[in-house]
């Protein structure tokens, strides 16, 4: 196993009688891009703040690049917090050089890396603007320079999509793997999968402050049994007679009679139960196998806490 | 250390660099110079004329009353004429002009002495005043004085008369009764009806009655006319009394001339019917025994107190207040921008950057150059209006400037600004990295301006007993330190309160400052409601930020 960037083990956090992050363990590796996955209010943004040192763990240990508090490396960390604020009065190059600045780059070279960033990323001729004067989506792209532009070995970024438009959602990608490609250990927390999906190594899924799942992705998918979509007006029960054939919800996504989500047995072939629909003549409208998707996954593995998340 | 630098200078440049920041600061010193303006400008040509009518039933009152309300207006007018000539005099003529208006006595308007004006006048300039009495007097002043004034002088107009005799209405006689003429009169007060005078309508603003029989009390009685006059007064007889109607009770001074003026008068008739020679009177009453203030802390012959001593005594009021001035604004800045950076969000970034101490002194430096930025504008701008003043007041002026840059004074008003400034700001960077707004700030502000409101109330007071128990008490008060012992710095407090409460304050300031470092570090990420008490004394403990 290579080198690790960051350690969690065993970290609790309490806030009075809540239990915001329950026992945690990560083991983040050097030059790897890590998701955070998990609903709302599931402890990513405090799990975050502990790894930072902005809030100390109840209990556990946390080491970040060697050091045992992100304070003693935080010229090499860089951050973005899951509330996005700027000095509203600040020129977008003024702001990006001043944390840079902050992170032990000297002014000079902070201000033309600042300049740099903003060219790079579309912003050039906001680089003179005031951020009140930018619109939300670009004040957030700025943000997100400002935290990287020290070059910083490790990257959290906390919802760095939320607020984007799809194409600057698809910059914002561009933005992770630059780092990445540059060496940067890249930790984000996102609730919208398929950017996890294109970009992640590994994800962690957690949820009411517990770890759900640890690994790849290939390995996530994994986790949940083989599914296939049939569209068909079969009775329920005789589908949940076919062979293979673990169990039968409607389709989810698909709020009308005749959609079914067939879940598969581990093993089973989706083949040879499309041969026996076939064989007992069951008339097919659809049939469907995919690869089930990190969306999947989310929804198998944490969607009930989330709806009740919801009703909370 | 360069963290907290690059956070100083940060704050430092955005306050600066607004325009708010600037206008903020210069208003101070136009509102002063504003205000003064204004209230002059008020008490002399804002109020309109005011018209009055005086019936006197003795005969006796009427003339002196006008003659008296002449001469005041005629001071006035000499006032504003002092003035204009010495605006309009060439240069070379400043010291020998042909017309003398050096002579012209100082008038104080404020208790003004007609009698000693006209005394003076007619002593040293009766020409001038016989010609300045007539209608146009001026104007011939004026033209005799002409070659003497610059080439762009026009004419000097006399001020308008603020108060202004009107006859009776037509219909109505001076010896109906004074009820009769008051009933009569009343709709006119009242602004129901309105006098013609030069065929101009104008209100009524006063009218003054004066009975027939004002005199009689003051008239020299035998004993049974005395013991009548008990008896009379026992059952509830009144004196009789002059009258003055007038809707307007707030504007005093037509009140307050017609009563000193009767009185004058009265008195000197009264001197004259018990065979008293009036001007032996007043010249008694002109001897005035003098009161020297002699001060035992000043040098040996140089004990006497000058102007430039009083105002040295009373400079330490208006340092108190600006003092108070720069503090609040400076401290307040601080809250309004961590409260802005709490609710924006930025905090979390600074503190993935910065330690929060690194924070809190970077906010603390940076502001603190705001604060002694805006004190040097002040003090600059004060400069340079009392130096531009060219004035009579000229010598008051030099007094000023050196209470201002007096060297006990100057170094004392920096010292305790700074020290009022750590101890205000620490507590309102707690407050601001407790609340997420302005609004939630406030709740905590009220209590806190309770508190502060405190040296303003007593800085009047503190200068008359710098030594006193209140003084001594609120000085060893550290919130208070600064303003108190500022208040009485000019009265050479004692060394052992001057010492320990610098000591004490410095203690408190690093009291206030690791106090405020606790909650600002267990605030500043805080959301939500603020915390309730019991919870901040928790995040005192130490460890608790581990």
């Amino acid at each position: 196993m290579s080198e690790l960037a960051l350690e969690v083990r065993g970290v609790t956090k309490m806030y009075g009688d809540f239990k915001a992050v329950d026992n945690v363990t990560i083991e983040v590796p050097k030059g790897s891009i890590y998701g955070f996955l998990g609903p709302n209010g599931a402890g990513k943004t405090t799990t975050i703040r502990m790894i930072l040192d902005i809030v100390q763990p109840t209990t556990g240990t946390i080491t970040l690049l060697g050091a045992d508090s992100a304070l003693k490396v935080r010229d090499r960390i860089g951050y973005l917090p899951e509330e996005k604020g700027l000095y509203k009065k600040m020129k977008a190059w003024a702001i990006v050089a001043y944390f840079a600045a902050l992170k032990g780059v000297d002014r000079k070279t902070a201000k033309v890396r600042a300049y740099e960033l903003l060219e790079r990323y579309g912003l050039k001729e906001f680089a003179n603007s005031k951020i009140e004067t930018l619109s939300k989506g670009m004040g957030q792209k700025v943000q997100v320079l400002a935290s990287i532009a020290h070059k910083p070995e490790f990257v959290i970024l906390d919802e760095p999509f939320s607020g984007l438009d799809p194409v600057n959602q698809q910059v914002m990608e561009d933005v992770i793997r630059d780092l990445a490609h540059e060496g940067s250990t890249i930790i984000f927390s996102t609730h919208v999968m398929s950017h996890a999906e294109r970009i992640c190594d590994r994800i962690l899924l957690i949820a009411k402050g517990q770890k759900i799942f640890d690994g790849t992705i290939p390995e996530a998918q994994r986790t949940i049994p083989n599914r296939v979509r049939v569209d068909t007006d079969a009775e329920q029960a005789l589908l949940s007679e076919l062979p293979g054939v673990l169990s039968v919800s409607p389709t989810i996504e698909e709020n009308r009679a005749g959609a079914w989500d067939l879940n598969l047995i581990d093993g089973a072939d989706p083949q040879e139960l499309l041969q026996t629909c076939f064989d007992r003549g069951l008339s097919l409208r659809g049939f469907d196998h995919k690869e089930p998707t990190l969306h999947d996954v989310f929804v198998h593995m944490v969607g009930d806490e989330a709806k009740e998340a919801v009703k909370r | 250390m360069r963290n907290t630098l690059l956070v100083a200078s940060r704050e430092y440049a955005e306050n600066a660099r607004t325009k708010g920041f600037w206008i903020g600061i210069l208003i101070f010193p136009v509102m002063l110079v504003g205000v003064i303006f204004v209230t002059k400008w008020l008490a002399e040509d804002a109020t309109p004329t005011r018209h009055y009518i005086v019936v006197d039933q003795t005969g006796s009152y009427s003339d002196k009353v006008d003659s008296r309300m002449d001469l005041r207006y005629a001071a006035g007018a000499f006032k504003d004429f002092q003035g204009w000539m010495q605006k309009n005099l060439k240069e070379e003529f400043k010291s020998n002009a042909k017309v003398d208006f050096e002579s012209i006595p100082p008038i104080n308007m404020k208790d003004f002495d007609a009698d000693q004006f006209l005394e003076e006048m007619m002593a040293k300039n009766k020409d001038t005043l016989d010609r300045a009495l007539h209608p146009g007097g001026f104007d011939d002043l004026v033209e005799e004085a002409r070659p003497q004034l610059v080439d762009e002088a026009g004419d000097f107009e006399s001020p308008r008369r603020k108060f202004l005799r009107v006859p009776l209405p037509d219909d109505l006689s001076e010896t109906a009764t004074p009820k009769e003429i008051a009933e009569h009169l009343k709709p006119y007060l009242k602004g129901d009806k309105s006098l013609e005078v030069d065929g101009r309508n104008v209100d009524l603003f006063a009218l003054v009655i004066i009975p027939s029989d004002i005199d009689k009390q003051f008239e020299p009685k035998d004993t049974v006319q005395a013991i009548a006059d008990g008896v009379k007064a026992l059952a509830g007889f009144e004196p009789p009394k002059v009258q003055y109607w007038s809707t307007n009770l707030a504007d005093t001074d037509l009140p307050s001339i017609l009563s000193s003026t009767l009185d004058r008068e009265m008195r000197h008739s009264q001197m004259v019917a018990r065979g008293m020679d009036p001007n032996l009177v007043a010249e008694v009453q002109k001897m005035k025994i003098q009161v020297k203030k002699l001060d035992p802390d000043k040098e040996e012959g140089k004990e006497e107190v000058s102007q430039a001593d009083v105002l040295r005594e009373n400079a330490p009021i208006g340092f108190v207040y600006i003092l108070w001035i720069s503090i609040m604004q400076v401290a307040s800045m601080l809250l309004n921008n961590t409260i802005e950076e709490k609710s924006n969000r930025i905090i979390e970034v600074l503190l993935s950057s910065v330690t929060s101490w690194e924070l809190m002194a970077g906010k603390l430096l940076g502001i603190a150059a705001i604060g002694i930025t805006i004190l040097m504008c002040w003090l600059a701008s004060a400069g340079g209006l009392l130096l531009y003043w060219s004035s009579p007041e000229a010598t008051m002026i030099t007094s000023l400037l050196d209470v201002i840059f007096d060297d006990t004074l100057l170094p004392a008003f920096i010292f305790y600004f700074l020290g009022g400034y750590l101890i205000y700001a620490g507590i309102f960077l707690a407050i601001g990295s407790l609340c997420n707004t302005i609004k939630e700030a406030q709740n905590f502000m009220g209590p806190v301006m309770m508190i502060m409101i405190v040296p303003l109330l007593t800085m009047a007071f503190i200068p008359k007993d710098p030594h006193g128990t209140l003084a001594t008490v609120l000085s060893w008060i550290p919130i208070y330190t600064p303003f108190v012992m500022m208040n009485r710095a000019a009265a050479d407090p004692p060394a052992f309160d001057l010492y320990g409460t610098s000591i004490l304050m410095i203690f408190s300031i690093i009291g206030v400052l690791w106090m405020c470092g606790k909650i600002f570090r267990a605030g500043i990420l805080r959301t939500g409601q603020p915390p309730r008490f019991m919870e901040m004394l928790r995040w005192l403990r130490p460890g608790s930020d581990k």
